[in-house]
């Protein structure tokens, strides 16, 4: 079991090299793309002047910033999410598709996009544009709330329950979404094959304001389970021991996770990968201290995930690949090729 | 020489407008559209439901499914229009895109003959093409009046439609579709009256719908292939030659071939001979 001695680099480097990574990842994000913008009027911008191209200020300011913010939010969410629960479960294999969050807000957002002409008309008439997003992160947080709930026995949270729960969840919203997608017509499954692939493409703003506050919550509070979840890795009675509630410790990481990654979900889709290898591979530079690695999975996972979407705006340009493509893409050969590495050496 | 400068200049002008049209199209029928008016060249970019014509779609740059548009893509091709249906998305993109200064239009859905024409010349109207529409207009009313009154001579035929398409297999066309749409247009019935949109074909759905006739839809040559589906092969519509597999876009599209595909369907429907026998059959059973 690693302990805070075993990790291999020391704080201020860590943070040093993956704010280094951040800095990089959001210059890429802000220079690339399909619109020619010229460096020149980049720089003019940034300093506040007016461009010679009026539509490349639009394109940085309406299309690459938001993006690029919400590419942040949502890669750290989900790394810090997939670290929470790896530590809550003290399994590196726990990703918070595993407790019904992703799984939950896709049947909220395939029931919208198939029936949002029919069944769920006056939920789409109430909630306008809104209404798969709104959707998605209701379904998401109420899936993983429900099966908390069912974990949940005289105070106390059965983690081994929980997963069950999470599995038998899965399962129910996967049919309930697989039989949608045989009601839906050939368009709306175009939308929802899309939406399963997860897409930063169309952030803006108001993406930004609605899903922002959730992630960045999500962040800022989780470093707090830091300590209780390192005693975690001693096993959840030795925590106990050690003084830490288990019970609230269980609850608030929970919490954390569904309002998180619920929120990421809602405005991005389903985006793989992110939260199940962030928190491996960082675990693996960095040890498994939570109180480096819970503000490293957000570095890392924001830095990952925009990393990502510039790849995905450029590689088919003009038009743009679904992250989620290009994260399970990318980072599944990586996870083999480290799981490859630790079992030769 | 103040009038050939005036002329010279007028002449300039239009050239120069006709150089800065720069046409986004993200829909296949109305892609076909704006070329068969005569103004591909005014094109930037297509989207992926855009197939035909060939030569003129390979040429251009791909946007994407006009589903999934992105915003940066399209401006980075400096369109001064996106011309698209109600279909496309996401509404936001749409709007980014209008914001950008893009004067995006979007075109209602066409099921039927009236607003198919009406489609060609509200294009024709987008692209500086009025006359070219009118004329195209007249033709296709023209040729598809003849068909419908051809047809009034043959009672109405039950007819199956198969969408070959994609990864999803083959489906049934049903109620609410554009292969229903190009049905009732004909004055034919489906041959399965209680399926509603596009469904994948069940083998004994087919065995019992027993049409008149047969029209396969495939989005690519050969993506149908009769060797996988016996049961179609047994039905008498097959083995009588009531069949026809033809292009999907053409087929469904709505589009400027609309003549074209009235005449495909119109011609695999038997006389009225036989017609009285599948009737009799079908009482029979």
């Amino acid at each position: 079991m690693h302990t805070e001695e075993a990790r291999r680099l020391p704080a201020p480097l860590a943070y040093g090299a993956l704010l280094a990574l951040i800095a990089a990842a959001a210059t890429l994000a802000i220079s690339s793309g399909a619109y020619p913008v010229t460096l020149q009027d980049l720089a003019r911008m940034i300093s506040g002047g007016v461009p010679n191209d009026a539509t490349a200020q639009f394109v940085l300011w309406e299309v690459r910033l938001p993006r690029l913010l919400l590419g942040l939010l949502t890669g750290a969410a989900l790394a810090v999410s997939g670290a929470l629960l790896q530590g809550l479960f003290r399994n590196p294999l726990a990703d918070p598709g595993l407790i019904g969050v992703s799984s939950g807000a896709a049947l909220a957002a395939v029931a919208v996009i198939v029936l949002g002409g029919s069944g769920l008309a006056g939920w789409t008439a109430l909630t306008g544009r809104w209404a798969l997003p709104l959707a998605a992160f209701i379904g998401g947080t109420l899936t993983t709330l429900l099966a908390w709930r069912i974990a949940h026995r005289q105070g106390q949270t059965n983690v081994a329950l929980l997963l069950l729960a999470g599995i038998a969840i899965n399962a129910i919203a996967v049919a309930g979404t697989g039989l949608l997608t045989y009601h839906a017509d050939d368009n709306a499954l175009r939308s929802l094959t899309f939406w399963t692939m997860g897409s930063l493409a169309h952030a803006q703003w108001q993406d930004v304001w609605l899903a922002g506050p959730w992630m960045l919550a999500t962040l800022v509070i989780a470093p707090l389970l830091a300590r209780p979840l390192d005693a975690f890795l001693l096993g959840e009675p030795v925590a106990g021991h050690l003084g830490y509630s288990t019970a609230w410790v269980k609850r608030s990481a929970i919490l954390l996770v569904a309002l998180g990654v619920g929120a990421a979900v809602a405005v991005t889709g389903l985006i793989g990968f992110v939260g199940l290898v962030v928190p491996h591979l960082l675990r693996q530079l960095f040890g498994a201290g939570h109180r480096i690695l819970l503000p490293a999975c957000a570095l890392g996972g924001g830095a990952l995930l925009v990393l990502a979407d510039c790849l995905a705006r450029v590689i088919v340009a003009p038009a743009e690949l679904p992250i989620g493509l290009v994260t399970a893409l990318l980072g599944g050969p990586f996870f083999l090729a480290l799981l490859m590495r630790n079992r030769f050496s | 020489m103040r009038l050939i400068a005036t002329l010279f200049f007028a002449f300039a002008m239009t050239t120069a407008q006709a150089e800065e049209s720069r046409v986004i199209s993200a829909d296949g029928a109305i892609t076909e559209t704006i070329v068969a008016l005569g103004a591909g060249a005014q094109l930037a970019g297509v989207d992926t439901t855009s197939h035909y014509p060939p030569e003129v779609i390979a040429e251009l740059p791909k946007v994407g499914y006009l589903r999934a548009l992105p915003v940066e893509g399209i401006l980075s091709l400096k369109p001064t229009r996106l011309i698209t249906t109600e279909e496309a998305g996401p509404e936001q993109t749409l709007e980014q895109i209008a914001a950008a200064g893009v004067d995006v239009v979007r075109l209602p859905v066409v099921r039927d003959v009236t607003s198919a024409l009406a489609r060609i010349r509200r294009v024709g109207e987008l692209v500086g093409q009025q006359d070219e529409a009118k004329r195209l207009t007249r033709d296709i009313a023209e040729e598809v009046d003849t068909l419908k009154q051809s047809m009034v001579q043959k009672p109405p035929a039950r007819v199956l439609i198969l969408l070959a398409a994609g990864d999803h297999g083959v489906m049934l066309g049903g109620k609410d579709t554009a292969a229903d749409a190009l049905l009732l247009s004909l004055g034919l019935q489906s041959a399965l009256p209680d399926v509603t949109g596009f469904k994948p074909a069940s083998r004994e759905a087919l065995l019992a719908s027993n049409p008149d006739a047969i029209v396969i839809a495939e989005a690519r040559p050969g993506q149908f292939r009769p060797e996988q589906w016996p049961e179609l092969t047994q039905l008498r519509a097959w083995r009588q030659g009531n069949r026809v597999t033809a292009n999907a876009m053409m087929l469904l599209g709505f589009g400027p071939r609309l003549a074209e595909a009235f005449q495909t369907v119109a011609a695999i429907v038997p006389d009225e001979t036989v017609i009285s026998d599948a009737a009799s059959e079908t009482h029979a059973h």
